[in-house]
């Protein structure tokens, strides 16, 4: 008996105390339903697809800072994101290395300027982003290519490319030899790191490679970054301070964390490109809260008579805003599942062909769950003021 | 000696009401110094033409529309004075009979009955069980779970009286609540109305033309340009006495005769078979129909058949011979019996009346 009961009452308490009307409403008209999750679906990737190119904006930004391979770096006090060329001189870098704590500091060459590949595709040149580093120093990158094939630089003119690069550069493609600047170099490798939105295409090269494309000696050549890491056991604050100690007021001593927030503040803060997705995303949202506004409110004049009566029997207008938007954010929901799902394929096949990393994370889904909802929200509130004006004395 | 006990409070008390639509030029009055008791228990009809105000005064009673003028008193509760957010709780003891149904398509009939259930302290189970019970009572008990598009036109009425029902309500508003109803469907609805007054003393005020009601209605109020017109109480004598008028030899009458056949005619009922007269035997009765059907069978043949407000028996009465035809109910009858002295007296008084049942005593002999 009891084992019979239990189940039961257990079961009872899942079945809801009150009518579901906000539910039973909502699913009334398949077909109604299938036309207002549509709407909903198609605002609803517009934002996604928005929010999710601004993510893999600043993942394709980061990227590079991001594989930095170091506790501590050391750049230009006056630069204002990473990068643009704004290098230190050498006799800055022997300083670095006397500092107490520090295992071991690389320097870092970059330019992002003055550089043209061949492109094998189409015979002309194209700008990209060049990073040197010195192959008998620690890697800098912890990017897989790069770390391991480092010491492929040794020999002159030889080059490691991004097999992730854009298309038109064809560093995807079989080559061995290529042309930088009309210079011939030697591919030694591939790396995958992808382009970002201002560099297509990323070539590493050794030191005395970069030093002599300037017609100089690596020894003499001014550096973007110093890559350090610290001795066991020592506090990168402490180490951080003595740094910025011995070093002029030119430099700034970065942690590894600090580095990365202080470029991505630059991409969010200063650059234009955040704005324009999030215009991007407003957009979805303005016309999400119109196509929901349009599915209450013809919902709402479908059943006005019915709202009515609900008010002349003794519902206070509460209940039925309750209802409303209960109703309202359930369409939201049944709009946002599919395009949610229709988005990971979206995301999948721009990611493949505008080479960009763009992934389904939990910040864009939670973030265009609340813009979901909050469209629907609003669209409910502004259908809801029917309700409220309905009069109960009319229907009699 | 025992105490005096103290009247009970009426379920609805009007004085003094006026009411007006508009504002300025375009003001225009309906109700003009309106007064009515109703009683707990009474089943009041309310007619009257079209614009006459009988909807104004029921939407004005049941809290739907603030008062202006005048008091009302619903339940003891006094109105004048409350904002339309104060009349929302006056409504949920009321029961709301509207003249067009109104149910959420989206729901099943028991669901559209629990919407209303749901403003009182019920559990969920006993919401439910109540409105089963309910929908069983107006014949529904198979369409629990049907939605609105799966009904009648009489069925979805039922469904939606059954919501103004379920709550027990202690006065219930109706507006025309049988228009959409079929024969069967009204007696239903008719009897349960009639049930709820004497069982729970409810005050039932509705607005109707069907005579079907106003038979069993207590009192009858009539409305004009705003104003009650005639407000008559309805005993068994009285309303007889009124539904004799509308029974075309009948009508012919004074006052005085159709007040003394009323008070001694006697109604009786008969189960369907039952054979009313039989032909061959002596007769000095005359049947008045008053609900049900009837067949009239003349050598093993059907004659005619015969519903409310049509009578039979005169021939007998009239010539003195035995019956000539055999009647036999069809359907559950309730008829009025009228005894020859009667009869004959009426005949005497008035010339007209002679002369019109002689028709029918011509017509089929």
């Amino acid at each position: 008996m009891t084992a019979l009961t239990l189940p039961r009452r257990g079961l009872a308490r899942l079945r809801p105390a009150r009518v579901p009307l906000a539910w039973r409403n909502l699913v009334a008209d398949k077909w109604r339903l299938a036309r207002a999750s549509a709407g909903i679906a198609f605002a609803v990737l517009l934002m996604l697809v928005q929010l999710g190119f601004e993510q893999s904006f600043f993942t394709a930004s980061l990227a590079a800072v991001e594989q930095l391979n170091g506790d501590l770096v050391v750049q230009n006090a006056s630069k204002y994101r990473f990068g643009t060329r704004n290098p230190f001189a050498p006799k800055d870098f022997e300083t670095i290395k006397t500092v107490a704590g520090i295992a071991t500091a690389a320097p870092l060459y970059a330019d992002w300027v003055d550089f043209f590949w061949t492109s094998p595709v189409d015979n002309k040149p194209h700008l990209v982003r060049v990073f040197a580093v010195d192959p008998d120093a620690p890697a800098v990158f912890s990017i897989p290519g790069i770390a391991d094939q480092q010491t492929r630089l040794k020999t002159d003119d030889s080059v490691l490319i991004d097999s992730e690069s854009r298309r038109f550069l064809g560093m995807n493609r079989n080559v061995t030899e290529a042309k930088l600047n009309g210079v011939s170099v030697h591919v030694a490798g591939k790396f995958s790191l992808g382009p970002d939105f201002m560099s297509d295409g990323t070539v590493v090269m050794s030191d005395r490679t970069f030093a002599y494309f300037f017609r100089t000696t690596p020894a003499a050549m001014p550096i973007e970054a110093a890559v350090i890491r610290l001795q066991p056991n020592q506090n990168a604050a402490e180490v951080q301070k003595r740094l910025t100690a011995a070093l002029p007021g030119t430099l700034k001593v970065f942690t590894k964390a600090e580095l990365v927030q202080f470029e991505s503040n630059f991409q969010a803060k200063l650059s234009s490109a955040a704005p324009i997705f999030w215009l991007g995303a407003l957009v979805g949202f303005v016309v999400g809260t119109l196509i929901s506004y349009q599915i209450m409110y013809t919902e709402l004049s479908d059943r006005m008579p019915q709202y009515a009566t609900l008010k002349g029997i003794g519902y206070e207008n509460g209940y039925l805003a309750g209802s409303v938007l209960r109703q309202s954010l359930l369409t939201g929901i049944a709009g946002y599942v599919p395009a949610w799902l229709l988005c990971l394929a979206v995301y999948r096949v721009v990611g493949h062909i505008a080479l960009l990393p763009l992934h389904m994370t939990w910040r864009v889904t939670l973030l265009s769950l609340a813009l979901t909802l909050g469209m629907c929200l609003l669209a409910g509130m502004i259908a809801l003021r029917r309700v409220i004006a309905a009069d109960p004395a009319e229907i009699f | 000696m025992s105490l005096p006990v103290p009247p009970p409070t009426p379920a609805i008390r009007i004085d003094g009401l006026d009411f007006a639509y508009g504002q300025g030029p375009a003001r225009y009055k309906v109700l003009f110094d309106v007064a009515l008791d109703i009683p707990p228990g009474q089943l009041a009809v309310l007619t009257g033409p079209s614009g006459s105000g009988k909807t104004t005064l029921l939407t004005l009673i049941g809290g739907l529309r603030s008062l202006q003028k005048g008091r009302i008193e619903v339940l003891g509760r006094d109105l004048s004075g409350l904002s339309a957010r104060e009349l929302v709780p006056v409504r949920r003891d009321i029961g709301f009979i509207f003249q067009m149904h109104n149910l959420f398509d989206s729901l099943t009939a028991s669901e559209n009955v629990r919407m209303a259930l749901e403003l009182g302290s019920g559990s969920r189970d006993e919401n439910r069980h109540a409105a089963h019970e309910m929908l069983k009572e107006l014949g529904l008990g198979n369409r629990v779970g049907a939605k609105p598009r799966m009904l009648s036109g009489g069925q979805r009425q039922r469904v939606a009286i059954a919501r103004a029902l379920a709550n027990r309500p202690r006065l219930i508003l109706a507006d025309e609540p049988t228009a959409a109803l079929d024969k069967e469907s009204t007696r239903k609805v008719v009897t349960l109305f009639k049930r709820m007054t004497v069982e729970t003393g409810a005050a039932v005020l509705m607005v109707t033309h069907d005579h079907r009601i106003i038979e069993l209605a207590d009192r009858l109020i009539h409305m004009v340009d705003g104003r009650i017109a005639s407000d008559v109480m309805l005993d068994n004598e009285s309303r007889l006495g009124e539904f004799l008028k509308s029974v075309e030899p009948f009508s012919a009458l004074n006052l005085a005769d159709l007040t003394r056949i009323a008070e001694t005619a006697t109604l009786r009922h008969f189960e369907p078979g039952e054979v009313i007269i039989r032909a061959g035997d002596a007769g000095d009765e005359l049947f008045l129909i008053s609900e049900g059907e009837v067949e009239v069978m003349r050598d093993d043949h059907e004659v005619a058949r015969l519903g409310p407000a049509e009578f039979f028996g005169e021939v007998s009465v009239i010539s003195g011979e035995p019956r000539n035809a055999t009647v036999i109910a069809t359907e559950p009858v309730d008829a009025y019996v009228v005894e020859k002295d009667e009869l004959d007296a009426a005949m005497q008084h008035s010339t007209r009346f002679r002369q019109q049942l002689r028709r029918f005593f011509n017509r089929r002999r």
